[in-house]
């Protein structure tokens, strides 16, 4: 669906180039999560694919065609999702969503989206009245509103409790499911973890690293199983390698002799990767 | 121009919403004490005055608020990925401006109607203002633009209140006697827009009168590229560049 080839850009103000030369193709219908560090490029990126920023190096091909050929009629497909408030704040969430929707050819149901999040019976109240979960529960939705295709949602679970930042996993998901794509911006590897298909980490404005979560953490990981047992009254713990495991006799003794404790394959944790492969510490 | 009528009727919406029709009431109110106290029954002179003052630094300002209310909420944000072109979305902001404009030339008009005389046309007037209010709501815009914080816009405002409005009200009050200086008023905008006001009373050849209004339509059109030409770089800016 998007296929970046070699994307630069740097800030007028800035010496050096933000992006230095970013490839990446998100394909349709899959959640893409776009991570690195602060900093980094992530949002740069997103503003690039989204049209807001327009003096860029390189190519981007969307649907086929290079993204400088569409017109403002790009946004009838696309939503997006900011991590700050954007909405009028003296007018009601529903005077809001009322609003944006006039200006789309096809529009969702903002009730029921209000009510799958929670919205529903503080619609008539004014924005400024909410609290700040409920304005990046207003951004979800206005995100949703045109029925889009494509969702770039820039840490849409950031902020929220555990309840409201699984709804709206749960709606990415479906979204997903329902042939949607989504570029995924956050910090959060437990939102990653739990929704990307596919992750690219960024590191010094290009990629570093791209796969699925489960081949980044097989390919980061040690090849060995951690086994804790207990034998004869004593605890011990002792560690295999994880190819011709069928077949390790000490391993296949402690399966069948001893009492099992603990097990673990040694795969890593994408918060891991992404100390190791940027360099920078999760949050 | 298909989002045109929900964008403008947003605008108006938030006008409310925000205290700007609000704000625009009370200075008409202000305008209605100044010809109340007068002790001039013809108000007419008087009335192109105030409207002057107000279709001018009143518009420049409005355009100001509505754009700074925008950036600090972060709603243009939301405004720049909607489908919706910069020709919308300036027109929209500039003709919500104008209706505040109107509000005052309504009341205005009708309590002068009522309780003091008054020889100008409403119709013509409305127009005038109508012309001159979307002209410096261009200008406005081009300020917000150039401004960084609302201060900065208020500063600008003033500079171009003593620099073209100022001279234009002392030649029309007649402080200004020198006929080199009355006819270079004649190059700036604000000339143009006093003229054009004070010809919905008459007395003023028609052939001029097409004259300044063509020079503010041009103006006008010339402001509009200005301002879409540097709503990119401004949008690019607000978005965090």
């Amino acid at each position: 669906m998007f296929e970046v080839r070699e994307l630069a850009f740097r800030y007028p103000q800035n010496d050096e180039n933000t992006l230095r030369g970013l490839s990446f193709s998100i394909k349709e219908g899959e959640i893409f999560g776009l991570l690195g560090p602060s900093g980094v490029g992530k949002t740069t990126t997103q503003k690039v694919m989204v049209k807001i920023l327009t003096d860029y190096g390189g190519q981007i091909i969307y649907r086929g065609e290079d993204l400088r050929s569409y017109g403002r009629d790009f946004y009838q497909d696309v939503g997006i999702g900011f991590e700050m408030p954007v909405h009028f704040s003296k007018l009601s969430a529903e005077e809001n969503l009322a609003f944006f929707r006039n200006l789309y050819r096809k529009t969702a149901d903002t009730d029921e989206l209000m009510r799958r999040l929670g919205l529903y019976q503080d619609k008539d109240k004014k924005v400024a009245e909410f609290s700040k979960g409920m304005k990046i529960r207003l951004n979800f939705v206005r995100a949703l509103l045109n029925s889009p295709k494509v969702l770039f949602l820039d840490e849409p679970t950031m902020g929220l409790d555990p309840k409201n930042a699984r709804i709206i996993k749960g709606m990415i998901k479906e979204f997903r499911d329902d042939g949607g794509t989504v570029l995924l911006t956050t910090h959060l590897m437990n939102d990653v973890d739990e929704l990307c298909d596919r992750v690219a980490f960024m590191a010094e404005g290009k990629i570093a690293e791209i796969d699925t979560p489960k081949n980044l953490k097989l390919q980061h990981g040690l090849r060995r199983v951690d086994v804790e047992y207990e034998k004869n009254g004593e605890v011990k713990a002792e560690s295999f390698d994880l190819d011709g495991l069928g077949e390790d006799e000490a391993f296949l003794d402690i399966v069948k002799n001893t009492r099992i404790i603990t097990i673990h394959s040694k795969e890593t944790t994408l918060d891991d990767i992404f100390i190791k492969v940027t360099g920078v510490e999760t949050l | 121009m298909r989002n045109f009528p929900a964008l403008l009727a947003g605008e108006l919406q938030r006008m409310v919403k925000y205290s700007i029709f609000a704000a625009g009431l009370v200075v008409a109110l202000l305008w209605i004490g100044v010809l109340h106290f007068t002790d001039i029954e013809d108000v007419s002179g008087l009335f192109v005055l105030l409207l002057f003052v107000d279709a001018t630094t009143m518009s420049i300002l409005y355009a100001g608020v509505t754009v700074f209310f925008e950036k600090q909420e972060g709603s243009l944000k939301s405004l720049l990925v909607c489908p919706i072109s910069r020709l919308e979305h300036v027109s929209s902001k500039v003709c919500g401006n104008v209706v505040v404009n109107l509000q005052t030339v309504v009341l205005l008009y009708l309590y002068a109607w009522y309780f003091k005389e008054i020889s100008l046309s409403f119709w013509a007037l409305a127009a005038a203002v109508a012309l001159v209010a979307f002209f410096h709501a261009l200008v406005g815009l081009v300020l917000t633009y150039y401004s960084e914080t609302f201060t900065d816009l208020l500063m600008n405002m003033m500079k171009y209140a003593f620099l073209l409005m100022l001279p234009v009200l002392l030649d029309e009050i007649g402080v200004i006697q020198n006929a080199l200086v009355q006819n270079l008023l004649y190059a700036i905008p604000t000339r143009a827009s006093m003229t054009i006001l004070t010809a919905s009373g008459g007395g003023i050849d028609a052939p001029e009168v097409w004259l300044f209004a063509g020079y503010l339509i041009v103006g006008s059109a010339g402001l509009l590229w200005l301002v879409l030409k540097k709503f990119d770089k401004f949008a690019a800016k607000e978005s965090g560049v």
